[in-house]
C-alpha cells in the first residue's frame, strides 16, 4: 500500500494550488489582462478614423507627458480633495469607534448595525440626497446664512466643501470598521495595567489606546484616501465648475474625447501617485499589521 | 477496481504535476490569456479599418409587393405614444418588435460599430440615431437608402429639414422629431424677460447659470452669439464661443456643466438660468408655470433624430412602411402630443388642435417660422472636427 500513501501525499502538496487555481484565474483574467492592456494602451499612439481608432503599441511616453501638464491642477485638487476627506473620516470616525468598542455595552451590535444602515441605499441615490439636503433655497444654507457661516460663494451646493463633505460621507464607513476592529481587540487588561500604573486618563489613551489602534487608523485611512482621489461621483453631482477631480477627466477622455491613450496614462499617473502615497504613508506609522 | 483511476496505474502518476511544472504551467496560461486579447484585438481592429469605408449599399431589389412579416425598432426610451405600435400593427398586417434599447448615441455605436463592420445583424432593422450620428453611419456605407416609392409621405417633411448637408435630398434619413436649444429661466426669480446670451451674465445670478455639457448642444448658441454658424463651423469660431464661456467660468457665473439634470437644479432654485431643451421645459412647465423658454435673439441650435435603416435590415420593406406611417400627420400628432417635441412635418396645426387646442398654440412645441428661421443646425462634422471640437469644449467644461 507504499504507492497509495505517496500519491497522497502528493496529492495534497498540490491541493492548495489547485485550492487557489479560481481565485489566480479570477485576478488574471479580471485584473492582470485589463492591467497589461491598459499599460500597453497608455503607451500607444492612435491611428485611423476616430470612430473606428486603431492603437498602435510604440512606448509612445508623450501620453504621461500630456497627462501631467494639461491635467496636473485636476491631480493636485483630487489628493487635497481626498486627503481632506481621509482627515475629516478620521476625526469623525475615532470617537465613534472608541464608544462602541468600550462605552456601547449592549447597544453595540444595534450602533454597529446603524452605521452599516445607510449603505443599504446606493451610492448614488444617497449623493444625490445630498443635493436636496444642502440646495440654496434649503434650510441647512439659511440657518448658515442667518450665522453668517456660508462659505464666499454663498452657498454650499456645487462648492469644494459639498464636494469633499461628500467625500467623507459616502467613504467614512471604511474608516469606522477597521477603526472599530482594531480598537475592539485592544485587552482590557492592557487598560487597567496602565490604571494601576498611575496613567491619567489621557496618558493611558495616548501610550496604550493610540498606539495598538495604529494599524486600524492605517487600514482605514488607505480605504477612505484611495477610492477618495479616483472618485467621480462626488464632483459630479455635488461640485461646480471650478471642483473638477482627475475621475471626472479620465471618464471623460475615455467616454467623450475618446482619447485613449491619454485617458489610460493618466490612470497610470493616478496609480502610481496613490502607490507612492500609500507606501511613504505605511512606513511612517510603521506597521506591517491591517487591522 | 476496474476504474480507469487506479492511482499506481503509471499513466495517471505521469499526469499528476510537480510542483515546479505546476507554477510553470499556471504562468504560461496566464501569458497566453494576457497576449490572447491583444493579439486578438490587434487582428480585429486591422479588419475593422480596411472595412470602414466600403461603398455606400444599394436597397435590395424592391418587387412592389406589401411588406409582411415583424420589424423590428429600436428607439429611445419615453419616444412613442400609448397604443401607436398597435394601430400600426393594425394598419399595416405587420408585427412590430418595438424597443426601448436607444439611449445614448456614443453608446449604441460603441455597441454596434463591430457587428455592423462585420455586415452581422445587430437585432433591429430601423434605429432613431441624432443627425450626426446617422451621417456617421452614412460615412461609413452602414445604411441603405429609403425607397421613395414606399414612403410617398415624404412630402410632409417640414422643408427646411427636406436637403441636410447631413443627408442631402434625405436618401438615407428621414427626421423623426426636431428639438431646440435655447434658454430656461424662472420669470419669477429673475423678475424680466431674458431676450439675449448678454442676459445670462447678468452678475445677479452669479454661481446660478448652466450650460449643457454636450459638445454641438452646449456651443451652438455661443458660435451663433460670435457671428459664427454651427453650419459651417471652424476651429477658430470654436475657440472664441469657448474663451466667451470661459471668461464666464472663470468669473464663477457658471455653475455646472449639465446632462439633462439641470432640470432638477432648475426645478429645485439651485440654477435660475439655464441652457435647456424645448421638450424638458414643456414637461417641467406642467409644474411650475414659471418657467420660461427663449431662444436668443443671435439664434440658437436645433437638433433632429432621424429614422434609419441599418444595412444589415431584415426587413426593408416593412422598415419604410413604419417611416410612411409616421409621416402621415394624424398619425405623427400623436407622437408629438405624447413626446413634446419639436414636429418635423409642415402644417402640424390643423392635427394637434384636433388632440388639444393647448398643444398647436404651445410656441414650444409648434414654434412659429420666424423662431425656426433662428435655429441652426450643425453640419457633419470630420472626423479631425469632431475630436477637436470636444477637446476644446471638454477643456472648459472640465477644468
Amino acid at each position: 500500500m507504499a504507492g497509495v500513501a505517496t500519491s497522497n501525499r502528493q496529492r495534497s502538496r498540490i491541493a492548495p494550488y489547485l485550492m487557489i487555481l479560481p481565485a489566480l484565474a479570477y485576478l488574471a483574467v479580471f485584473y492582470a489582462v485589463p492591467f497589461v492592456s491598459l499599460f500597453r494602451t497608455s503607451l500607444s499612439t492612435m491611428g485611423g478614423s476616430i470612430y473606428l481608432p486603431t492603437l498602435t503599441f510604440a512606448w509612445d511616453f508623450g501620453n504621461y507627458g500630456q497627462a501631467l501638464s494639461e491635467y496636473r491642477d485636476q491631480i493636485l485638487r483630487s489628493f487635497g480633495y481626498a486627503f481632506a476627506a481621509t482627515v475629516l473620516c478620521l476625526l469623525l470616525a475615532f470617537p465613534l469607534a472608541y464608544v462602541i468598542a468600550f462605552k456601547a455595552g449592549r447597544y453595540k451590535n444595534l450602533l454597529l448595525g446603524l452605521v452599516i444602515l445607510p449603505f443599504f441605499v446606493t451610492f448614488l441615490i444617497r449623493t444625490i440626497a445630498w443635493k436636496t439636503i444642502l440646495a440654496d433655497n434649503g434650510w441647512v444654507v439659511s440657518v448658515l446664512d442667518t450665522l453668517h457661516l456660508l462659505p464666499p460663494e454663498g452657498r454650499l451646493l456645487s462648492t469644494s466643501w459639498a464636494v469633499i463633505g461628500g467625500l467623507t460621507y459616502n467613504w467614512i464607513i471604511f474608516m469606522i470598521l477597521p477603526l472599530y476592529v482594531s480598537l475592539e481587540k485592544i485587552d482590557a487588561r492592557l487598560l487597567e495595567a496602565s490604571k494601576d500604573l498611575y496613567a491619567t486618563n489621557r496618558r493611558m489613551f495616548g501610550k496604550v489606546i493610540l498606539p495598538l489602534a495604529v494599524p486600524g487608523v492605517l487600514a482605514g485611512s488607505l480605504l477612505v484616501f484611495i477610492p477618495s482621489v479616483g472618485d467621480f461621483i462626488n464632483a459630479d453631482y455635488l461640485g461646480s465648475t471650478k471642483t473638477t477631480m482627475i475621475g471626472n477627466v479620465i471618464q471623460k477622455q475615455f467616454l467623450v474625447i475618446k482619447d485613449y491613450p491619454v485617458a489610460a496614462a493618466l490612470s497610470f499617473v493616478l496609480m502610481a501617485l496613490i502607490l507612492a502615497g500609500v507606501l511613504l504613508y505605511t512606513k511612517a506609522l510603521g506597521t506591517e499589521d491591517l487591522v | 477496481m476496474a476504474s480507469g483511476l487506479d492511482p499506481r496505474d503509471p499513466r495517471f502518476r505521469a499526469q499528476l504535476a510537480s510542483r515546479r511544472r505546476f507554477i510553470g504551467g499556471g504562468a504560461a496560461a496566464a501569458a497566453a490569456m494576457i497576449l490572447g486579447p491583444s493579439f486578438l484585438a490587434a487582428c480585429s481592429s486591422g479588419e475593422k479599418s480596411s472595412s470602414g469605408t466600403s461603398a455606400a449599399p444599394s436597397a435590395p431589389e424592391d418587387d412592389g409587393s406589401p411588406a409582411s412579416g415583424k420589424l423590428r425598432v429600436s428607439n429611445w426610451p419615453l419616444y412613442m405614444a400609448d397604443g401607436f405600435v398597435a394601430a400600426f400593427q393594425t394598419a399595416t398586417g405587420l408585427t412590430v418588435d418595438y424597443k426601448e434599447d436607444f439611449n445614448d448615441n456614443e453608446e449604441w455605436f460603441a455597441k454596434n460599430k463591430e457587428p455592423l463592420s462585420r455586415k452581422q445583424d445587430i437585432g433591429a432593422d430601423l434605429v432613431v440615431p441624432s443627425e450626426f450620428m446617422a451621417s456617421r453611419l452614412i460615412s461609413l456605407g452602414w445604411l441603405n437608402p429609403i425607397s421613395e416609392a414606399r414612403w410617398t409621405n415624404k412630402k410632409n417633411l417640414r422643408s427646411d429639414l427636406a436637403d441636410a448637408k447631413a443627408d442631402p435630398s434625405r436618401k438615407f434619413t428621414a427626421p423623426y422629431m426636431s428639438g431646440m436649444v435655447g434658454i430656461a429661466y424662472n420669470r419669477a426669480v429673475v423678475g424680466r424677460d431674458l431676450t439675449k446670451i448678454d442676459d445670462m451674465w447678468d452678475p445677479a445670478f452669479k454661481g446660478k447659470v448652466s450650460l449643457l455639457s454636450d459638445m454641438r448642444d452646449g456651443l451652438g448658441m455661443f458660435l451663433m452669439s460670435q457671428g459664427q454658424s454651427p453650419e459651417d463651423p471652424s476651429t477658430e469660431g470654436v475657440q472664441k464661443a469657448v474663451d466667451v464661456i470661459r471668461e464666464q467660468k472663470d468669473k464663477g457665473q457658471i455653475r455646472r456643466f449639465t446632462g439633462n439634470d439641470y432640470a432638477d437644479d432648475l426645478a429645485a432654485g439651485n440654477i435660475v438660468v439655464a441652457q435647456a431643451y424645448s421638450g424638458d421645459v414643456v414637461q417641467l412647465q406642467k409644474d411650475n408655470p414659471d418657467l420660461m423658454f427663449v431662444i436668443p435673439e443671435s439664434g440658437s441650435s436645433t437638433f433632429v433624430d432621424t429614422m434609419v435603416i441599418p444595412y444589415t435590415t431584415q426587413n426593408q420593406k416593412a422598415a419604410e412602411e413604419w417611416i410612411n406611417y409616421i409621416y402621415d400627420r394624424a398619425n405623427y400628432a400623436k407622437l408629438v402630443d405624447a413626446t413634446r417635441f419639436v414636429p418635423v412635418l409642415t402644417d402640424m396645426t390643423d392635427e394637434l388642435t384636433k388632440i388639444s387646442p393647448e398643444l398647436a398654440s404651445n410656441p414650444l412645441i409648434n414654434p412659429s417660422t420666424e423662431t425656426l428661421a433662428k435655429l441652426k443646425s450643425w453640419a457633419p462634422l470630420s472626423d479631425e472636427q469632431a475630436q477637436e471640437f470636444s477637446k476644446i469644449y471638454a477643456d472648459v467644461t472640465g477644468g
